[in-house]
């Protein structure tokens, strides 16, 4: 009776994650995914229903027509490429970013650690919309970057930022940099300095210590920090919305433009399933991947 | 000091006021496997790192068969640390561990696999080239650190705590292999360690350190029997160690008045010390005889203990200070006891006049 006790309380605390998947994840995905299943009607909600009772009949209509209808419009799988063009390109650049950034911050005296990270997650305590916004108002034509290059004498016209896409690099990586350069910093602040020493004393020089030791074990912080940014980029909205122009269309603003506009729920929910099964395969097979490797 | 083959010459470092290493300078020969030996915080480390390049010196010199190193960095220096923890990498098998060190110096590839396997085979690590560090027993980490260090044929081989994470049985077991690889490489080993048994079993001469300084050089027999101060006296096994007070010689040996004894103790001249400043004797306990009747310091003996290949007996004496006697266990009926009075006596060879 003792001994079960703690081993109740384990079990409970197992749940707690489970649970929490089950009603924030699992039940919203299943909803997506019975109204991508279903036909769109005029009216509230504006899908038919997907059952119906005949006398003690139940009838069960699955319409698979939405995912044929999405996979067979180029409009789609022009936003798909896209948004997983933007992401790749942003999580490298983020990368190239974060990296040092994260490395830097490790190789610091433990006082200035903390601090250091304190600067990089500072941000987040503004709203994310509010952070777009000031960006808009930097990269506008009459923004403040261009009136400070034309006030130096940098440049002599506006440069057009706005409303492209290298605006949305700028935003995704603002906004995303964090996530990537957390899980790094974590991976190297606590790597074993004595390896680097092993390194160098084998005949490495500090570069070549950290292309062979440092590098190779810090992948999996590299890894982490690229799933984090790169899964919710390619979804994003808000950044493309505000930032974008009308010539980049992202995954995400095609949902919202189909549950929106075109009040198409099913489609919508149809580009949204598939969005997952693009996003879910890599995910499982890098999983499988890496669990293979550690063992 | 001339021509030695590590030559380690007024070698001080401090960290900010803290003087890690104080003037240091020692010279170690070709083939010697050299120990450095001090209480935790003694510097020895430090001593160390400096010598395989990961510390710079405040100042001092360090020369490698003959060449100044003081200013090389670790990785073009002729030596090799075997690290405490051994800093095995992690990512890497126990064979690409190994050949770390040769394809960094970009040996052809037909000669690290050749070394790699000679080296494994003379440290039983042929069947274990495959595995990952961390499918490793300690005592296969321990043999994988040191082929790592060995394959590079260093003119120095730094072995910094080598034995410290293994157990006592195989801690024994490794020290022998350690000197039988030493002789058989004709390698100069110097190790770092602060077990003073470690030291005397592995080491042809021991340097033994205190608060960066440099205390005794010698070898283990020579620290042992004639050390220079009670600190190193105490350091290296048990030591009893008694204030002497007016000395009467006749021929060789001395006959001094110890008041903290609580009577005379016998000593030689030979020790070249000056009974006339403050000076103190010391004396093995295994040196020091017990007896029911008889002469010498009478005392009680008060504690006992069964040490397996020992007894050891601690005595009161009747001056109030203690002292511990041994006696090997030859398998003889004991007949002490605590309770017993007994006098204590040994030879005058037995005892050593300390200055400090």
């Amino acid at each position: 009776m003792m001994q079960s006790k703690p081993d109740l309380g384990r079990r409970a605390l197992v749940l707690v994650p489970y649970g929490w998947l089950a009603v924030f994840f699992l039940m919203p995905f299943l909803l997506v995914l019975a109204i991508s299943l279903s036909s769109v009607r005029l009216g509230m909600p504006p899908y038919e229903p997907l059952y119906a009772w005949q006398g003690s009949l139940l009838s069960i209509r699955l319409n698979l027509e939405n995912f044929v209808f999405v996979l067979g419009e180029n409009t789609y799988l022009l936003a798909y490429l896209t948004s997983l063009k933007v992401a790749a390109i942003s999580t490298a650049l983020m990368l190239a970013i974060a990296y040092p950034l994260a490395y830097g911050i490790a190789s610091c005296s433990p006082g200035s650690r903390s601090f250091l990270i304190f600067l990089v997650i500072v941000p987040f305590w503004s709203s994310m919309l509010i952070r777009v916004y000031a960006w808009m108002s930097i990269l506008r034509n009459d923004g403040l970057l261009n009136s400070l290059l034309l006030n130096l004498g940098i440049i002599s016209e506006p440069l057009r930022i706005m409303n492209t896409e290298t605006a949305i690099y700028i935003g995704i990586v603002y906004t995303y940099l964090p996530f990537m350069v957390l899980p790094i910093y974590a991976n190297l602040s606590a790597s074993d300095r004595t390896l680097i020493e092993a390194a160098r004393d084998l005949g490495c020089s500090r570069i070549a210590a950290f292309w062979r030791v440092t590098f190779p074990l810090s992948l999996r912080g590299v890894a982490a920090g690229c799933a984090l940014v790169f899964i919710p980029v390619i979804g994003e909205f808000v950044v493309p919305d505000l930032l974008g122009g009308a010539d980049t269309q992202m995954i995400g603003r095609t949902i919202w433009i189909e549950f929106f506009n075109n009040r198409d729920w099913p489609v919508a929910s149809a580009v949204t399933v598939l969005l997952l099964v693009i996003l879910v395969i890599p995910i499982v097979l890098f999983q499988t991947r890496l669990s293979r490797t550690s063992k | 000091m001339l021509q030695s083959y590590v030559s380690i010459e007024n070698l001080s470092k401090s960290f900010g006021l803290f003087s890690a290493v104080d003037d240091v300078s020692i010279g170690i020969g070709k083939g010697e496997f050299f120990s450095l030996l001090g209480p935790s915080g003694c510097g020895k480390s430090t001593l160390l790192r400096m010598i395989a390049g990961f510390e710079t010196p405040t100042s001092g010199v360090v020369r490698l068969d003959g060449d100044e190193v003081t200013d090389v960095p670790a990785h073009r220096r002729p030596t090799n640390m075997m690290f405490q923890s051994y800093a095995l990498f992690p990512h890497l098998s126990v064979g690409k561990n190994i050949a770390f060190g040769l394809q960094q110096d970009r040996l052809a590839s037909g000669e690290i696999r050749q070394r790699v396997s000679e080296v494994a085979e003379k440290l039983q690590l042929t069947a274990l080239l495959d595995r990952k560090p961390q499918q490793l027993s300690g005592g296969q980490r321990q043999r994988v650190a040191l082929a790592r260090a060995l394959v590079k044929r260093p003119k120095v081989l730094l072995l910094d705590e080598p034995l410290g994470a293994l157990d006592k049985n195989l801690r024994t077991e490794t020290q022998h292999e350690l000197v039988r690889l030493q002789r058989e490489l004709g390698l100069t080993f110097i190790i770092v360690t602060h077990d003073q048994h470690e030291a005397m079993t592995v080491s042809s001469r021991i340097a033994i350190m205190r608060q960066g300084k440099v205390l005794q050089i010698g070898s283990p027999a020579e620290v042992y029997e004639t050390p220079v101060s009670r600190y190193v006296a105490k350091f290296l096994g048990e030591a009893n160690v008694f204030e002497g007070g007016s000395a009467r010689r006749s021929g060789n040996e001395l006959k001094i008045e110890s008041a903290e004894a609580g009577g005379s103790v016998l000593a030689t001249a030979s020790d070249h010390i000056s009974t006339n400043g403050r000076y103190w004797v010391s004396v093995r306990p295994e040196r020091v005889e017990l007896s029911k009747q008889g002469t010498g310091l009478e005392g009680v003996i008060e504690q006992f203990s069964y040490a397996g290949a020992g007894r050891h007996y601690r005595v009161r004496l009747k001056s109030g200070a203690t002292l511990d006697a041994r006696r090997v266990n030859s398998g003889a009926q004991d007949d002490l006891s605590v309770g017993d009075t007994v006098f204590a006596s040994w030879m005058p060879q037995a005892a050593r006049l300390l200055a400090d």
